[in-house]
């Protein structure tokens, strides 16, 4: 966004000024504006550094903006000086101080004026919050104390070190490599004691490490500063300029270039490398071998201070750590040029070419970046935090500021140790993610079928392991073409293939099969209509059907098979149905061969014959295919190999289809049946069906695992039992000699609902195993009236009158009283919360055993 | 506790320092009234915690609205700071489906905009969140050179409303305006019952219906009130404003009861409501486990209902019994402890509450931006003065709503509408300091000796390294809640933990006070 700022990747000048500040031996900051600046930098850098920081304010308030705050200022310092006894004091601007004007230099001179006795050294840095950041506030500060502190121009042996904001653990391990080569120095600011401390018997409440005065004024006669930055208000260049220290700038000593680049510097002007800074090189080579086929998976997004994000993208890139987003809130448009080649590099030997170098961002758009472009990982302040839980990405806490975490003092990155930290942090990220997630990933893709996903649980469109049933309910008897492979008979019991069915089954009857089966067999979770006839052809009833199975059961999964000449005029409605798998017989795209395969077309109360009729179906196939791909439904395409007739042409019809968007064909063998045309046609071999598999399988993904089943299919795919269930079925009608009466108690005539006594009416149903059929209702008084019912026998007499004549009586509940009673008169009572239909089928079933029929 | 201690105290500071302070830091004398000077003015360089304007207004009250897009106006410090800091706990409710804690927006202020002003860069970015994040409501905050450059964010909260036809305010909460954070408060109390409290008309479901006031659900302390209340059969509506939204606050005045939690931040919306809608309030504490029974059976005193009594006799008796084991064993632990605490405006007096059932005694206490009534009751508000930084934050005033007032007819509740502050329930010798420093709290920290003290962020590492455990009492070191009965068991466990820690045990070195090597000389044979 241009104007509005969406999670700042910055603070502002104040910030870092106040930091630099308190790097410097026995010094105070006051913070001249509103008390709130100092009570949120206090807040912000007490947490990262989990240290006491005392910031003094001038606490400002409307009238000091109308009359100015040199008041304010002199009694701050002045109490400052008393209660703290500090050498020296920053005196930091803020928003409001700057825009009223204040001069603050002359406020200080007044001080000094009326305060001549006190030897305290006062800094005044211009730091408004609208100037830049808190990296330029580090640097305004720093700039600041060299300008106001009198210096000692005496040439002397050290060297400077200026650096942007480390960790106080890399400032102590800067300050030790150097000793280490030999190299006398001084360090400003060094907060490497006095924001990491220890704690001691006694605490002091002014902080006594740091650089002193003394120090920084002999940086004047220094030999030569080193500068690990790009920053444009440059100490250095300022030392240069006032007191002809040279400078030698250079990137922080991240990574084997950085910190060799340091050595290098260090023994031109006579430092000595010792074995253990070798040995720590040569652990570090060593270790980045270790982790380099970890790291390059790294796709890292890295966030900060210009000079850190520039380190960072040197380690990455030199350890095959792939820097996708860079990103900076300064507006430092200097830094894009220096990233660039750096990243340029990385890309050459990534393979990669999408990386993002942002700055003066948020984490909007950082966070929108590493969508984008993949990240796995990010590198920076804990602010990155709400990115790495909202996309699920490691996060590696290594800046300013660490709100989240414990030990932001002691984070690092310099030195061999420090760039070790990242790599070693950075590759066991990736091995973390991949050692508790890659069983359940093989898992999925190999093994186990998505819970969610229908297809996979489909035992058609699935792959051959799916272990879930379906049943095919047939009733769909006419068809709308005539095949000339196929001769529907509904009466064979014995032949199991598609269009062949022993019982037309109404919509009810259909649903309550669908209801008895769910119960035997529980992992029913697929429907289909695949006939007799066509699925299409008789839509009314279909529908009718699928609607009273869905109010049942809404997790199931309906398919349904056709030839395809209604789709269009049916497509939208399959998908409102909640059809998702439709299956299209198609066994020509040429209607010269059509013609030979369809004797005719029944379309729209006409009769088509040859190519005509071929013609017309063709269309409506693909264009009712494209149709249900564009739906969201997945279609399969089942295409009957007939040899010398379109042997030829399947990979045609897989080619055109898998354009459509279809998911999978299903090449079937021909199964000759004895009365129809192509009775006398040879059989396709079993190997030549593999071989056309094979050779269409380049366009589209093949169903191998077809079983051509039956209309009335039930069970698995390797287990039908629709043979035996049918045997069940029909004994049991046969052994019913009177048909049973069953009292319901329900409100509505759908769900057994009511309490035996609280029923002011019963439904009587007539029923045996397989039908329900409704009578008449009976109206009886209420006896009971609460849960304080008294069992009174005599008022229950009316009601037992009522349903004298049934089997049984279902209700949701019925107490022992009652209970005793029906029984007494021959009369069952069964408690149940189920529809009334299947409540009833129960009861038959029931009631059948204990009269002894089997 | 030495009866000097106030004067050892005071005598470090030079003269005027002295004159200032001593009417802000009290030994308390039970014989006599205790008066104390509060809501002054800062004295600068003494590193007082007090925060600005501002963080009240956007910090502590507006901030906590899920549903609100709250734009900081300003450069970028402001509206970093005061992102994510507070543990303001929220999550989307029947209310609204928006959660915007997460994040922070702000105009990001450059020089330029400060020289040639900001207001166009302002609607521009009140455009991009329209259009990024198409909230209900925009609150535009305002930082310190916001009324200095002249910016009218009201006029950009109006112009606002009618371009995109949603609710936008403005709050001219700068930095410098008052003395203190509380200043922000009254000016975000304001703002809310102008423009937002009394338009919305959404019924409570029950006849026992209450806004929780001054309950910003800090680690969850809100939802384990309304846990409890909700058992008691009670209707919590909104929590004021933690987990709060702009959806819920607009029908906030259709409650029977308002209970105030943190009197200091809000009570000036506890009164306007009483004399706009005829609400009566109650100065609750669920802070404490005798605290919390005696608000909840005051809240059944007040809706004088037999079922709701019993009721919440039922709850209190379970609850009881349901930590009783646990709060005995921490008690054994902490009993005759001493502690400090220094807070915003109400913890110090309801944590004392807490302390005290598990035998604690609390001998410092201390508030950031307290006024006198909330320290000495609210008796003593006419006799309060004015002065210039007070009369600069706003002071509005409601009528009776014709259409909107009720007359709720309630039982007896010995205090509505009342509070009677923290110093009555101290003791005599204890230490009351209004406005404290950094300086005070180390120096009283080492005469004193509690065994534990409750502060803040900027206090807790100094006390640390003082020898002293800290716990933080405004954002509870990531732990909570701390109110109820649950959170009474959560306060009793940091507590013990913090004061049986081992750290301090090992400071000094065993060579410092014993030889490092012991044995004994054997003869040979």
């Amino acid at each position: 966004m241009l104007n509005l700022n969406v999670n700042p990747c910055k603070m502002c000048m104040p910030m870092g000024a106040i930091n630099a500040l308190l790097g410097v031996k026995s010094c105070m900051p006051i913070l001249h504006g509103s008390q709130g600046c100092a009570t949120y930098i206090r807040r912000h850098i007490s947490t990262h550094y989990n240290e006491p920081i005392d910031i003094a304010s001038s606490s400002l308030t409307e009238e000091g903006t109308v009359f100015g705050g040199e008041a304010n200022l002199l009694k701050g310092l002045r109490n400052m000086i008393d209660l703290y006894g500090p050498e020296i004091i920053g005196v930091c601007t803020t928003c409001l101080a700057e825009t009223i004007g204040e001069d603050v230099s002359a406020i200080v001179k007044k001080f000094y004026e009326q305060n001549p006795d006190l030897n305290v050294k006062i800094i005044n840095i211009a730091a408004p919050g609208y100037g830049g950041t808190q990296n330029e506030g580090w640097f305004s500060a720093i700039r600041s104390i060299l300008e106001q502190i009198e210096p000692n121009k005496t040439h002397n042996d050290k060297i400077n070190i200026i650096t942007p904001l480390i960790s106080p653990a890399d400032t102590r391990w800067l300050k030790d490599f150097l000793t280490e080569m030999g190299i006398a120095f001084t360090i400003l600011p060094d907060i490497s004691e006095n924001l990491d401390g220890a704690t001691e018997t006694k605490y002091s409440r002014l902080k006594t490490e740091g650089t002193s005065i003394a120090e920084i004024s002999a940086m004047a006669g220094a030999k030569l500063t080193l500068e690990f930055s790009e920053e444009k208000n440059s100490p250095a260049e300022y030392l240069k300029e006032k007191f002809g220290v040279p400078f030698i700038k250079l990137p922080l000593p991240v990574g084997v270039r950085g910190v060799d680049r340091l050595i290098e510097v260090l023994t031109e002007i006579g430092g000595a490398v010792s074995d253990r800074i070798k040995k720590a090189r040569g652990r570090y080579i060593d270790a980045m071998v270790d982790s380099h086929k970890y790291n390059a998976q790294v796709k890292a997004a890295i966030f900060g201070e210009p000079d850190f994000v520039h380190a960072m993208v040197r380690l990455c890139g030199e350890n095959g750590i792939f820097p996708s987003v860079v990103a900076t809130g300064s507006a430092t448009a200097g830094l894009r040029k220096v990233l660039e080649s750096e990243i340029d590099m990385c890309k050459k030997f990534h393979f990669e070419s999408d990386a993002q170098i942002l700055d003066d961002s948020d984490f909007l758009n950082i966070e929108k970046a590493c969508s984008e472009l993949g990240v796995n990982l990010l590198i920076g302040s804990s602010d990155g935090r709400r990115i790495s839980r909202k996309l699920d990405i490691p996060l590696i806490r290594c800046a300013f500021p660490i709100h989240d975490y414990i030990g932001g003092q002691r984070t690092r990155i310099l030195g061999f140790e420090g760039s070790l930290s990242i790599l070693d942090q950075a590759a066991n990220a990736m091995l973390e993610k991949t050692e508790s997630t890659f069983r359940t990933v093989l898992h999925s893709k190999f093994f186990k079928p998505k819970a969610e996903d229908k297809t996979e649980s489909h035992p058609c469109f699935g792959e051959g392991a799916c272990k879930n049933a379906r049943v095919h309910l047939p009733v769909a008897p006419e068809c709308n073409i005539q095949c000339n492979y196929c001769l529907r008979n509904f009466d064979c019991m014995n032949e199991s293939r598609p269009g062949v069915a022993s019982k037309i089954l109404s919509p009810e009857e259909a649903f309550e099969r669908y209801v008895k089966l769910k119960d035997t067999i529980p992992n029913l979770t697929v429907v289909g209509v695949a006939g007799p006839g066509d699925a299409l052809a008789n839509f009314d009833k279909v529908r009718d059907t699928l609607r009273l199975i869905r109010e049942f059961d809404p997790a199931v999964t309906f398919c349904i098979a056709t030839n395809g000449l209604l789709l269009p005029l049916y497509a939208s409605e399959l998908k409102e149905l909640g059809i998702s798998h439709v299956t299209v017989t198609i066994n020509a795209v040429d209607p010269v061969i059509g013609a030979k395969i369809y004797k005719h077309v029944n379309y729209l109360g006409k009769r088509y014959t040859g190519i005509e009729g071929a013609s017309i179906l063709l269309a409506n196939q693909l264009s009712g295919i494209r149709m249900l791909s564009s739906a969201g439904i997945v279609c399969k395409v089942n295409c009957v190999t007939l040899k010398g007739i379109n042997e030829h042409h399947i990979c045609d019809v897989s080619k055109a289809v898998a354009e459509l968007g279809v998911f999978m064909v299903n090449i079937m063998p021909h199964l000759p049946v004895k009365g129809s045309a192509f009775e006398g046609l040879e059989r396709m071999s079993n190997k030549e069906i593999m071989i056309l598999r094979e050779q269409c399988g380049a366009n589209i993904k093949q169903m191998t695992h077809c079983r051509q089943c039956r209309s009335d299919a039930v069970g698995t795919l390797g287990e039908d039992v629709s043979i035996e269930l049918r045997e069940v079925e029909k004994q049991a009608v046969l052994q019913a000699e009177k048909p049973m009466l069953f009292a319901v108690a329900t409100r509505t005539g759908a769900v057994v609902d009511t309490h035996f006594g609280q029923a002011n009416e019963f439904y009587i149903y007539e029923g045996d195993e397989s039908n329900v059929r409704f009578v008449e209702t009976r109206n009886v008084k209420k006896y009971c009236n609460g849960p304080q019912c008294d069992d009174k026998g005599d008022r229950w007499e009316s009601v037992i009158h009522a349903v004298s004549d049934c089997d049984a009586v279902l209700a949701l509940r019925i107490g022992p009283a009652p209970e005793r009673l029906l029984k007494e008169n021959g009369i069952e009572a069964i408690a149940t919360y189920e529809r009334v239909e299947t409540a009833v089928v129960e009861a038959a079933k029931k009631r059948r055993s204990s009269y002894g029929i089997t | 506790m030495t009866a000097n201690c106030r004067e050892k105290l005071l005598e470090k500071y030079s003269a005027k320092v002295y004159k200032n302070r001593k009417e802000h830091v009290l030994q308390l004398d039970t014989d006599k009234s205790n008066t104390i000077a509060a809501n002054t003015r800062a004295i600068p360089g003494v590193m007082t915690a007090r925060g600005c304007c501002y963080a009240g207004c956007k910090g502590v009250v507006i901030g906590p609205l899920k549903d609100v897009c709250v734009i900081t106006h300003g450069p970028i410090g402001c509206g970093f700071y005061s992102w994510g800091t507070r543990r303001n706990k929220a999550k989307p409710d029947e209310n609204t489906d928006k959660n915007f804690i997460p994040y922070c927006f702000s105009t990001d202020m450059q020089e330029s905009d400060i020289v040639f002003g900001g207001e166009k860069k302002l609607e521009k970015a009140i455009e991009e969140a329209v259009e990024l994040f198409s909230p209900k409501c925009i609150m535009i905050c305002s930082t310190c050179p916001i009324g200095l450059i002249g910016d009218d964010v009201q006029a950009v909260a109006k112009r606002t409303e009618a371009k995109y036809g949603i609710a936008a305010i403005g709050y001219s909460c700068e930095g410098y305006k008052g003395v203190s954070q509380s200043g922000g408060h009254h000016i975000a109390n304001n703002g809310l019952m102008r423009y937002v409290i009394g338009i919305g008309d959404k019924q409570p479901k029950t006849k026992f219906s209450v806004n929780v006031l001054g309950e910003y659900n800090i680690g969850g302390d809100g939802w384990e009130e309304e846990r409890i209340l909700k058992r008691c059969g009670i209707e919590v509506k909104n929590l004021f404003t933690g987990d709060a939204s702009f959806e819920g606050l607009k029908s906030a005045h259709l409650v029977h009861l308002n209970l105030v939690m943190c009197h200091r931040s809000i009570n000036y919306i506890a009164e306007m409501m009483k004399t706009k809608y005829g609400i009566d309030w109650l100065k609750v504490n669920f802070v404490g486990i005798e605290a919390t029974c005696k608000s909840l059976r005051d809240i059944a005193a007040y809706f004088n209902d037999s079922e709701l009594k019993a009721r919440v006799e039922e709850v209190i008796k379970d609850e009881l019994a349901t930590i009783r084991e646990d709060i005995e064993h921490y008690k054994k632990k902490l009993n005759g402890k001493t502690a400090g605490i220094f807070s915003g405006g109400s913890r110090s007096h309801h944590y004392q509450d807490l302390l005290k059932n598990l035998g604690v005694k609390t001998v410092i206490a201390g508030y950031e931006f307290a006024h006198r009534d909330d320290y000495e009751g609210r008796d003593i508000i006419p006799n309060i003065k004015e002065d210039a930084d007070n009369k600069n934050i706003e002071n509005i005033t409601v009528t009776k709503d014709e259409k909107l007032y009720r007359e709720i007819k309630h039982g007896d509740v010995a205090e509505l509408n009342a509070y009677a502050g923290m110093i009555p329930e101290m003791c005599k010798d204890d230490i009351v300091v209004d406005d404290y420093n950094h300086f005070e709290t180390d120096e009283l920290i080492k005469s004193v000796k509690p065994d534990i003290f409750l502060s803040g962020i900027k206090d807790k590492y100094s006390i640390q390294k003082a020898g002293v455990a800290s716990r933080q009492i405004h954002s509870y070191d990531y732990s909570g809640p701390y109110s109820g009965f649950r959170g009474a068991v959560n306060f009793a466990r940091d507590v013990a933990m913090a004061i049986y820690t081992n750290s301090w045990a090992l400071v000094t070195p065993p060579w410092k006070h014993k030889p490092m090597l012991t044995g004994q000389i054997k003869e040979a044979k």
